[in-house]
């Protein structure tokens, strides 16, 4: 029986997904439950398993390409089932399928015209599973093609030379002085470029200098400046000014989904010094007691943030809530995404239910996750279900920031930077550590007073830590 | 050549055929009452002053006994033109058309006929989803029965003689706002289209279609109000440089294929129109017809407009959203280009 490779809805917000690769290729075996195809989520890659045992028959989508939640990307037969197909073959490229209608082919057999060589104009279709459309070959394309064959073709004499006079299509050698050429190699200007400018003469370090500022011919003769017409450059294409770099499929959604949140949100940052001297010593004291074991996680100052909110966020629902689709939904546990920066790019993980869980273990969920995070194996049930999001920049020696939402979230806090000032306690000059905790929320759904009282609840926690042990320290009332 | 409505033209070949036929006679809900509206839409209007009450007859409130009465008459040699108020109402007695009228010369082995015509408005005209609804394709699949849909006076008049002179069971549809319904009746937005109709004796053949407008880019077929709006469409895509051919198929059963094939021979787009929900409708059926006999000639994919899945709604901007427009037709041609 056929099974179809159906993409899972890995994600309760996304109903389309970024195809990475195929662990299988058409016509090799798999079985159930092996990892099939890999796929790309918001947050992470993630590997899918087969839905049946079986000889992979299709496999349709393409790396990199966007694949819609339960659509048909590929067949699962059994051995008997098989069609004739080379084990190894790359999944056909959709720009080979030659859509054409029943009458453009019937005209083409006629005519002995090649469909491959026609070029279509017809009606957009699309194949089931994909969503790029195709324009299909119809009739007036193989009798525009059918024209274009009877006109006499120009005479090759004549074209030849026209070719051989095009600088582009010589390739140049590079004449430039030792100097030139490290100034180029350090900088990054491609040598051929500022050649083709400098028509054959050799090339110096001013040159390459001039490139790099971004004048693209700097020494060009006077006569044929005017009487060419000005080159239409975009900055991006100076020589030298910079290289193209690819972006990966996370990057790409990194940044359309930071780009949504910047559309779509109305995002506030409140942000707040706060003296963090007893909880620096709350740890230092806790650090003391812990075994010196290698193994096991040291709390650090997000752990204790992730205790503190989880004793905050509850008193003000609001800003733990989610805002999707036009309803509001507050929640009363704690559902933390914690913002990890990995070398593939930013993902928010998350630690559920934060209310019951005690300062190592939290500790040690973080570690697990980051690690994941790093290795891009984080599962999707990990990245879904945030009801507010944590970001702690201060090890980088950041003090306040503006952190953007994570939508449908409706508030994150920034973690700033823990350093030493002299301050005025009880009229003594003294050092004190501070931090600065910046909060963004979405004053589409919370006002700036309820989101100040917030930061003020936490502000205490942080100055006094040891209120945690108050089932009911008076705080500023939160928006109920 | 004198001018009229639909609703008119149906009156007048109602009165030839009973003057001709003594057999003929009408039957339906307040039909002929004194002081009434001549039925739902004012097609028997005055009939009775001339035929009188047992002629034109007034029936209870009763689809089921109407079919009956009418199925039970023609297998008796009567030529019964029996009516319903709303097309909605042939629900009621499906089981006399479809189990009764249609099949009866086929059980018989052909020594009964049931010679009866039934009238039924259809379309959606701001009544909701049980007077609304263009029955057309329902009835297209039970053998038996003949489906014709007029949407000129002068098919309405001649398909309407047909039918009464056709020895089977034959359904006319009529779409409300075409009648040119007065006074009282008269439909809000109606197009009440006025057409020239002889005073002659002439009958439109069952199973002919026509076609409205030659063109050569695209053939598009539709019936009953869509053929208007597709007409509409035509003069719109020709200020485009698009020229449409609108095919009128008159009768659904039997359907004239040959108009059709012949025409997307020469165009090679087909798009098929109805005010009827999209799956399984008569469109549907052509569409087959067509991918089965006609697919060596297509350059474009078949496309079919219709209503969505729904029943009619009530609320008038979403009735006009339900009930296929021009635009939609413009749009769907524009994407077989």
């Amino acid at each position: 029986m056929a099974t179809p490779i159906i993409v899972p809805p890995l994600s309760q917000t996304m109903d389309s997904l970024v195809f990475v690769t195929w662990l299988k290729q058409v016509g090799e075996r798999v079985e159930k439950g092996e990892p099939l195809y890999q796929v790309e989520t918001d947050k992470a890659v993630l590997d899918v398993e087969a839905p049946a045992a079986g000889i992979v028959q299709e496999a349709s989508a393409a790396p990199g390409s966007e694949v819609l939640v339960k659509s048909t990307i590929g067949l699962i037969v059994s051995p008997a089932e098989q069609t004739s197909v080379q084990p190894g073959a790359a999944a056909s490229p959709r720009q080979s399928r030659i859509f054409a209608s029943p009458r453009a082919r019937n005209l083409a057999k006629a005519e002995n015209v090649p469909l491959g060589a026609v070029q279509p104009s017809g009606p957009q279709v699309k194949l089931p599973h994909v969503t790029e459309t195709q324009a299909m070959i119809v009739e007036r394309d193989v009798r525009a093609y059918v024209e274009l064959q009877k006109q006499p073709p120009a005479p090759p004499e004549k074209a030849r030379p026209e070719a051989a006079e095009r600088p582009a299509s010589r390739p140049a050698e590079v004449r430039a002085t030792p100097l030139a050429r490290r100034v180029a190699q350090a900088t990054g200007v491609d040598l051929e470029t500022v050649a083709q400018a400098r028509q054959g003469t050799v090339i110096r370090r001013a040159d390459v200098e001039g490139a790099l500022r971004g004048e693209a011919e700097p020494r060009a003769p006077k006569e044929a400046a005017a009487a060419a017409p000005p080159p239409v450059v975009t900055p991006t294409r100076l020589a030298g000014k910079g290289r193209p770099v690819a972006l990966s499929a996370l990057r790409k959604t990194i940044a359309r989904r930071m780009q949504a949140s910047h559309q779509i949100t109305a995002p506030v940052t409140l942000m707040r010094e706060v003296d963090a001297t007893e909880l620096v010593n709350l740890r230092a004291n806790i650090l003391n007691e812990l075994p010196a074991d290698a193994g096991a996680p040291r709390p650090t100052y997000t752990d204790f943030l992730m205790v503190i909110l989880a004793h905050t966020l509850p008193r003000h629902p609001h800003l733990n809530a989610l805002y999707q689709d036009e309803e509001f939904v507050v929640y009363d546990e704690v559902h933390l995404a914690l913002a990890i920066e990995t070398e593939r790019g930013l993902v928010a993980p998350v630690i559920h239910d934060l209310l019951h869980k005690p300062l190592l273990d939290l500790a040690a969920a973080r570690v697990q996750l980051a690690e994941r995070a790093h290795a891009g194996t984080l599962a999707a049930e990990e990245l879904s279900g945030g009801t507010f999001t944590l970001t702690n920049l201060g090890a980088l020696g950041i003090d306040g920031f503006t952190p953007l939402l994570n939508p449908p979230q409706v508030a994150i806090l920034g973690m700033g930077r823990i350093r030493p000032i002299p301050a005025v306690v009880a009229d003594q000059v003294s050092i004190r550590q501070v931090m600065t905790l910046s909060l963004t929320f979405d004053h589409r759904l919370v006002d700036g007073a309820p989101a100040a009282k917030f930061l003020l609840d936490v502000a205490q926690l942080v100055e006094k830590p040891y209120l945690i042990w108050l089932a009911n320290f008076k705080s500023v009332p939160g928006e109920r | 050549m004198p001018k009229m409505s639909i609703a008119e033209a149906i009156r007048q070949g109602i009165r030839e055929e009973m003057r001709r036929d003594a057999r003929v006679f009408c039957l339906g809900e307040d039909i002929g009452i004194q002081g009434g509206f001549g039925g739902a839409f004012t097609v028997t209007l005055g009939l009775s002053e001339e035929f009188g009450h047992e002629r034109i007859l007034d029936t209870p409130i009763s689809e089921a006994a109407i079919a009956g009465l009418a199925i039970g008459s023609a297998v008796c040699g009567m030529r019964p033109i029996a009516d319903v108020q709303y097309g909605d109402f042939l629900f009621e007695m499906m089981d006399q058309l479809a189990n009764q009228a249609a099949k009866l010369r086929y059980m018989s082995g052909g020594t009964l006929s049931v010679p009866m015509v039934m009238r039924a408005p259809v379309g959606a005209t701001g009544r909701g989803s049980q007077h609304a609804q263009s029955l057309e394709a329902f009835f297209t699949h039970v053998p038996g029965l003949k489906v014709v849909c007029p949407a000129t006076a002068y098919d309405a008049k001649g398909l309407l003689k047909a039918a009464v002179r056709d020895d089977d069971p034959v359904l006319i549809f009529e779409h409300k706002l075409l009648y040119g319904s007065k006074g009282a009746r008269s439909e809000k937005g109606a197009l009440s289209p006025i057409g020239e109709v002889p005073d002659e004796d002439y009958i439109v053949p069952i199973g002919v279609g026509a076609v409205r407008r030659t063109g050569k880019d695209v053939t598009i077929v539709a019936n009953l109000l869509m053929l208007y709006r597709s007409l509409a469409a035509a003069e719109t895509l020709a200020q485009k440089g698009i020229e449409a051919e609108v095919i009128d198929p008159r009768t659904l059963v039997p359907l004239d294929k040959n108009l059709i094939l012949d025409s997307v021979r020469k165009t090679g787009r087909l798009l098929i129109v109805e005010e009827d929900n999209l799956t399984n409708g008569w469109v549907a059926e052509v569409a087959a017809l067509m991918a089965d006999e006609g697919f060596a000639w297509l350059d474009a994919p078949i496309k079919r407009v219709a209503a969505p899945d729904v029943p009619p709604p009530f609320a008038p901007p979403l009735e006009r959203a339900y009930v296929p427009d021009e635009q939609r037709i413009v749009d769907a041609v524009l994407s077989m280009l």
